[in-house]
């Protein structure tokens, strides 16, 4: 039993002395890395602007290769996405950045652009089982942006009352994981005088969450707040909510744009929400591509390496998918009506 | 007596339409009252013209598929031209919604009666080409309520005239108004009833000396210059127009034609019916989702069942009552 103390001491004082000594790897400049930014569908900001970090990142590294941002169009983003995937890897790209909006479907293509060579970094959202992804670049911890949302809701309901949550479609990965961290996180009994009392899809189309949520309003006489974890959904709930003259009884949060929400914000329709910073999470992607496609890291757990002006980034176990692993980026800006005009020019 | 077969269907989709409203009332509490009608309205108004629209191109045997990325390029294009001339006079930002509505409903006409080309294919392809235009064009921004005109957004909330509650909004009046005008053009003139003919009997429309290829050509442009106006309103009621803007309103605007009675191989229907088919289409899919039983993973397939049922109850009561009575005249 001693013994067995001893020497399981001795494993935990050599596996941090490995830790200790791993090397925070450091890009070199001018390498030649061909990489393809692909986000859900093009034509929507922060896409855009995921895309404007990784041209910093770009210009920064002096890659030699070529960065090519291209997606699909929004009717055809499934279709589309596996179809860019498939070509990238016939055309021999170093590095596929993917944001998956083709759930594991794309899971065969990322399998066969691996066995060729093509290495596939996902941001924004991962693919699901993890299948043919070398490491997920996460925008932030999952789970706190549930306990952020819950936090938000109570604050602006100023500690009870019902709210309702609005969001994307019903099989979104990333918003499905963010609504179940936040029940998960309204079990605290701080929040026990706030209710969760409906959960309803918009599709990301303003048109019908413009509808859902003067359809929420109706259904639930008492409600207090809509709670919105998509830009698409937080914004048309926002002018609902204003064009019915309802701001004053209910209110609207959650994760949006600034520049999309700054008037909302100003009229106290949508005191208070969430982000993080796109342009960020396109460089950071980017360093982490370049890394990998310059060979200074493999992509394996506790590797550790310097993503130029945001610092070092280390890849980790994801603790939300088993088996796949994920670098942190985090964290997110709670915006209210004293920063959001900053932030929105 | 004899009641016209048009008539008796619009008889019996406002009986549906009232049936549908009692079982929801006696399933949702709190169901009726003014805010339901004030919801539906303003939301019907911008379908209804869509779907008129598209009862205009499947009166004469074709479908215009691209009707969705037509409301959406308009919307953000007209969007975009605003924020460059903030002081273009209100009256004129309709008409330019619609003659760029209509600009892209030229080109689906030109392929389809030019060419001979199916309708089918060229307008699924102009669905993907128009979005393609947007997205391409949009560069990545979108058009944001802030940045409009003031009375822009404000013009989607604007009532007309009030009974108690109940507002009746301007681009419900509108919507309305384009609807009778339809109406009135298809069954009164001549140049309206050529739609009928063309779609009823294309040989003996062609003896009677009417030009088909220039009737189908006017049917896209209409088809395109409503959903032009629809791509306005749709402008002012949300706001904010990203490149998804009007994803998916294709098959709003077929399921409410057929729903409407129009029928799918051309030649007949009533532009009234169709006005009904979209209340009922968007009364449907507003309550379903204030009615506990149906789960949110079910609500489409409800509405799609809904939709199947209409026009199946539609059509064997219609062949039940044409075997009855000799030929009857439709529409």
């Amino acid at each position: 039993m001693k013994l067995l103390t001893v020497s399981s001491l001795a494993l935990c004082a050599a596996l941090f002395g490995t830790l200790a000594t791993a090397e925070t790897m450091v890009a070199e400049k001018g390498g030649t890395v061909n990489m393809v930014l692909l986000p859900k569908f093009l034509g929507i900001l922060p896409f855009d602007q995921a895309n404007r970090g990784a041209e910093e990142a770009h210009a920064e590294l002096g890659n030699t290769g070529t960065l090519l941002f291209t997606g699909p169009t929004p009717e055809n983003s499934v279709a589309g996405q596996i179809e860019i995937m498939t070509t990238s890897t016939s055309q021999g790209q170093n590095v596929v950045m993917l944001s998956n909006n083709a759930g594991d479907q794309i899971a065969p293509a990322a399998e066969a652009a691996q066995a060729a060579g093509t290495k596939v970094v996902t941001w924004d959202s991962p693919i699901p089982n993890g299948t043919g992804e070398t490491v997920f670049v996460a925008q932030v911890d999952f789970g706190s942006i549930g306990v952020v949302m819950a936090d938000m809701a109570l604050s602006i309901m100023g500690g009870e009352g019902e709210f309702a949550v609005l969001s994307a479609t019903p099989d979104a990965a990333n918003q499905n994981a963010w609504i179940a961290a936040m029940e998960e996180a309204l079990k605290d009994p701080k929040y026990a005088g706030i209710k969760l009392v409906d959960t309803v899809y918009g599709d990301d189309q303003s048109e019908v969450s413009y509808n859902r949520a003067l359809a929420l309003v109706d259904s639930h006489p008492n409600l207090k707040l809509i709670m919105s974890p998509t830009t698409v959904g937080i914004q048309a709930s926002a002018k609902a909510m204003q064009d019915e003259g309802l701001c004053d009884k209910v209110k609207v949060s959650g994760l949006g744009l600034p520049a999309e929400m700054v008037s909302y914000t100003l009229n106290g329709c949508a005191p208070e929400f969430a982000l993080w910073s796109f342009v960020d999470l396109g460089y950071l992607t980017y360093y982490t591509s370049y890394m990998l496609g310059t060979g200074k890291i493999t992509g394996a757990v506790g590797e550790t390496f310097t993503a130029g002006r945001m610092g070092d980034y280390t890849i980790e176990e994801d603790p939300g998918r088993p088996g796949a692993k994920r670098i942190l980026m985090g964290p997110f800006t709670v915006y209210n009506k004293d920063n959001v005009e900053a932030e929105a020019k | 007596m004899r009641i016209p077969l048009s008539t008796l269907r619009i008889l019996v989709l406002l009986a549906v339409f009232v049936a549908t409203v009692l079982f929801f009332a006696s399933q949702i509490d709190g169901y009726l009252n003014a805010r339901l009608f004030n919801r539906i309205s303003g939301s019907v108004a911008v379908i209804a013209l869509i779907a008129v629209g598209q009862a205009f191109v499947v009166l004469t045997r074709n479908i215009d598929l691209s009707i969705g990325s037509v409301v959406g390029c308009t919307a953000y294009f007209t969007g975009g031209i605003l924020i460059a001339y903030p002081g273009l006079p209100p009256v004129l930002v309709p008409l330019l919604a619609m003659v760029i509505g209509a600009l892209f409903g030229a080109v689906n006409g030109f392929l389809v009666a030019r060419f001979r080309l199916p309708s089918i294919i060229v307008t699924l392809a102009t669905l993907a080409i128009f979005r393609s235009i947007l997205v391409q064009s949009s560069d990545g921004s979108s058009i944001t309520t802030d940045r409009l005109p003031p009375w822009l957004p404000n013009f989607a909330t604007q009532n007309a005239f009030a009974v108690g509650d109940l507002q009746i909004r301007w681009i419900v009046v509108i919507s309305i108004l384009v609807v009778l005008g339809a109406h009135l053009f298809l069954t009164r003139l001549r140049a309206g009833r050529q739609f009928y003919a063309i779609g009823s009997n294309p040989d003996a429309a062609a003896f009677a000396g009417i030009n088909a290829g220039r009737t189908i050509f006017q049917a896209f442009v209409i088809s395109g210059a409503l959903a032009g106006l629809a791509g306005f309103m749709f402008l002012s009621r949300f706001g904010n127009i990203t490149v998804v803007a009007g994803l998916g309103l294709e098959l709003k605007s077929v399921g409410a034609v057929v729903v409407g009675g129009v029928n799918i191989f051309g030649g007949s229907g009533n532009v009234l019916g169709v006005l009904i088919g979209a209340t009922l289409i968007d009364l449907i899919d507003t309550s379903l989702v204030r009615w506990e039983l149906v789960s949110e993973f079910w609500r489409e397939a409800v509405l799609g069942l809904l939709i199947l049922l209409a026009v199946a109850a539609d059509t064997v009561l219609i062949r039940r009552l044409l075997r009855r009575k000799p030929a009857g005249g439709t529409p």
